[in-house]
């Protein structure tokens, strides 16, 4: 099997642009196309009176005027700034933790029943209590999205830093690796893409959770225009902004596939076949 | 050579694009003066709901009101009590606007804050700054039809269900049976066309909206059960007016001066609504807007207080004394 030891040094260059994710980019678009033409028909048909689900072309058109405004991007920019702020503790603060408590089994076992017991809390419980510490500000806003995306990447390095093949193990003592080398030529490329998974993963908990935070806190950004057009009653541009944070999902999604891809080159999950 | 092609078509597409931008956030009451102007400027974070109420504020901003007094007024909006309090207790703002049950609740915890005047109060005569609304075909037109059926308010165990628990005893309805569901102001219409709920509590725009698609205005709540009640109150907490007493008396007089004014410049209090909550003009022209003043009437809160105590909506009664306390 893979050679961690041999693996890492090369990262063979991979160019494709083959007729199949021509096709994946098709599909990908007639989905796109088939949501919209479904969300057209609801209020077309009267499932839902348009007066409360406005018409995607409406929605759409709502979305064309906001982009010409500057504060749009500004409340664009807001939501991002928590996001990458958040997503950026986060995943230091579980990286160094998760490494740390998953190389020592003591201390693995030892936080075993705490980690499950605090995983689960869903962030947005803790609303009040940063809001308590912090006040209606970007601070109370980072204490709800690291909390929840420390746990998607934090459990992921957990795993990822045990993986380590015992062969791969013996062989790299054998052969007289320090600690120090063989963190950096085994445990690193064994668990990287596991890092690289939780990251995706606690990307998008990020983003929601920020987006979140501004909803219910009432943070400048994305969610906090939500809750203005919703007490205005204005449903067409709720359901802009709506679309907006979806969007910006969407390329967090795409951005983070990417980086995985080429970060995880050689690994075989990406030089097998084609990504999930 | 087809890359560059594309990028001067993007290009030029931007280009067009950004010619037609403009910044909405660019308007005179936009930023808040940060300690511009005298030295002695002192700033103030206030939370307070995006709702049409909050105009007074806003447009008393403008005016230049609190800069008169020597503050700068951020105001930040706190989506409800369960957020304004705990940023209160944080120090992360000093005053917050809101309805009395988050000091009333505030206080049985004794959490230390008070009511430090009124901000806005219902109509005692005449229409009314809200209602329960009822669908056309519903039946339901007078209080005492409520009882037995599903009404939503925005918050439960508040002011309205209490006020619309004492209209419907009142009216010879038995309260206890109304089952009451928290909808939220905007969904109310929603939720009645689904039939989720049979009758539901709402301010404008949404009362004037219903009543003009033929919705029935069952009650006036607030009027029915306390005429001309406190809506929304001015907050603050105990460490405040311990630690600047002078802050608070400052703040509470602008407050006042800010109110008044307010109350005599209906226009101005109606743009400040279209241009903060982009509702349109002819929208915000319908309003129908409370009582701005600071006058608190402590006598109208006590006889919330022992309502809600006696609907069981709170254990006992907040300790006045100490939750009232204008500067």
């Amino acid at each position: 099997m893979e050679s961690a030891l041999a693996v890492t040094g090369t990262a063979p260059v991979r160019t494709r642009r083959s007729p199949r994710s021509a096709r994946k980019v098709l599909l990908g678009a007639l989905g796109l196309v088939g949501f919209l033409v479904t969300w057209q028909l609801i209020p077309a048909l009267g499932v839902v009176s348009p007066r409360f689900l406005p018409y995607a072309t409406d929605v759409l058109g709502q979305i064309l005027t906001e982009v010409r405004d500057l504060e749009f991007w500004r409340n664009v920019g807001r939501t991002l700034t928590a996001w990458g702020l958040g997503l950026l503790i986060a995943t230091l603060l579980a990286v160094v933790a998760g490494a740390l408590i998953g190389l020592v089994p003591f201390l693995r076992r030892a936080t075993h029943t705490t980690v499950e017991f605090l995983r689960p809390i869903p962030s947005v419980a803790l609303i009040p209590l940063a809001i308590l510490v912090f006040g209606l500000q970007l601070q109370a806003a980072l204490l709800i999205i690291v909390y929840a995306t420390f746990w998607q990447v934090f459990v992921q390095v957990l795993y990822g830093v045990a993986d380590v093949d015992s062969v791969a193990r013996d062989t790299a003592k054998s052969f007289g690796l320090s600690r120090a080398e063989r963190f950096r030529y085994l445990v690193l490329p064994t668990a990287l893409p596991y890092i690289m998974t939780g990251l995706r993963l606690g990307a998008a908990v990020a983003l929601i959770l920020a987006i979140t935070a501004e909803l219910v806190i009432g943070i400048p950004g994305i969610g906090r225009e939500i809750v203005f057009a919703q007490t205005a009653g204005d449903w067409t541009t709720v359901y802009a902004y709506v679309m907006v944070a979806g969007l910006l999902g969407l390329a967090v999604n795409l951005i983070f596939r990417f980086i995985e891809r080429h970060a995880l080159s050689w690994h075989q999950s990406v030089r097998g076949e084609e990504i999930l | 050579m087809k890359k560059a092609l594309s990028a001067v078509a993007l290009a030029a597409a931007a280009v067009l694009a950004l010619a037609g931008c403009t910044d909405s956030a660019a308007g005179p009451s936009s930023a808040p003066s940060d300690g511009s102007g005298s030295d002695d400027m002192r700033t103030v974070r206030v939370a307070a709901l995006p709702i049409a109420e909050t105009g007074a504020l806003w447009a008393a901003i403008d005016e230049g009101i609190f800069e008169k007094h020597g503050i700068a007024v951020e105001v930040v909006p706190a989506q409800g009590g369960a957020q304004a309090i705990p940023a209160l207790l944080s120090g992360d703002i000093q005053f917050a606007i809101g309805q009395p049950f988050g000091p009333f609740r505030a206080d049985l915890q004794d959490l230390g804050v008070a009511i430090i005047g009124d901000y806005a109060s219902a109509q005692p005569t005449g229409r009314d700054v809200n209602a329960v609304v009822s669908l056309p075909d519903s039946g339901i037109t007078d209080p005492a039809d409520l009882a037995g059926k599903r009404v939503s308010v925005n918050s439960l165990g508040a002011a309205g269900d209490v006020t619309i628990m004492k209209a419907v005893e009142d009216a010879g309805g038995d309260p206890s049976t109304i089952q009451f569901v928290e909808v939220a102001f905007p969904d109310v219409q929603a939720q009645l066309e689904a039939g989720n709920i049979d009758a539901g509590w709402v301010p404008d725009p949404f009362m004037s909206q219903i009543e003009a698609g033929g919705g029935n205005i069952v009650v006036f709540p607030y009027q029915a059960a306390i005429p001309g009640l406190d809506l929304l109150t001015t907050i603050t907490t105990q460490k405040l007016i311990d630690s600047d007493p002078e802050l608070v008396t400052d703040f509470s007089a602008a407050m006042s001066e800010a109110l008044d004014w307010a109350s005599g410049d209906e226009d101005a209090v109606r743009a400040a609504i279209v241009e903060n909550m982009g509702v349109p003009e002819d929208v915000a022209a319908g309003i129908t807007l409370p009582v701005f003043t600071a006058d608190l009437d402590v006598a109208n809160l006590k006889e919330l207080a022992d309502l809600a105590v006696g609907y069981g909506v709170l254990e006992k009664a907040p300790d006045f004394d100490r939750l009232v306390q204008i500067p």
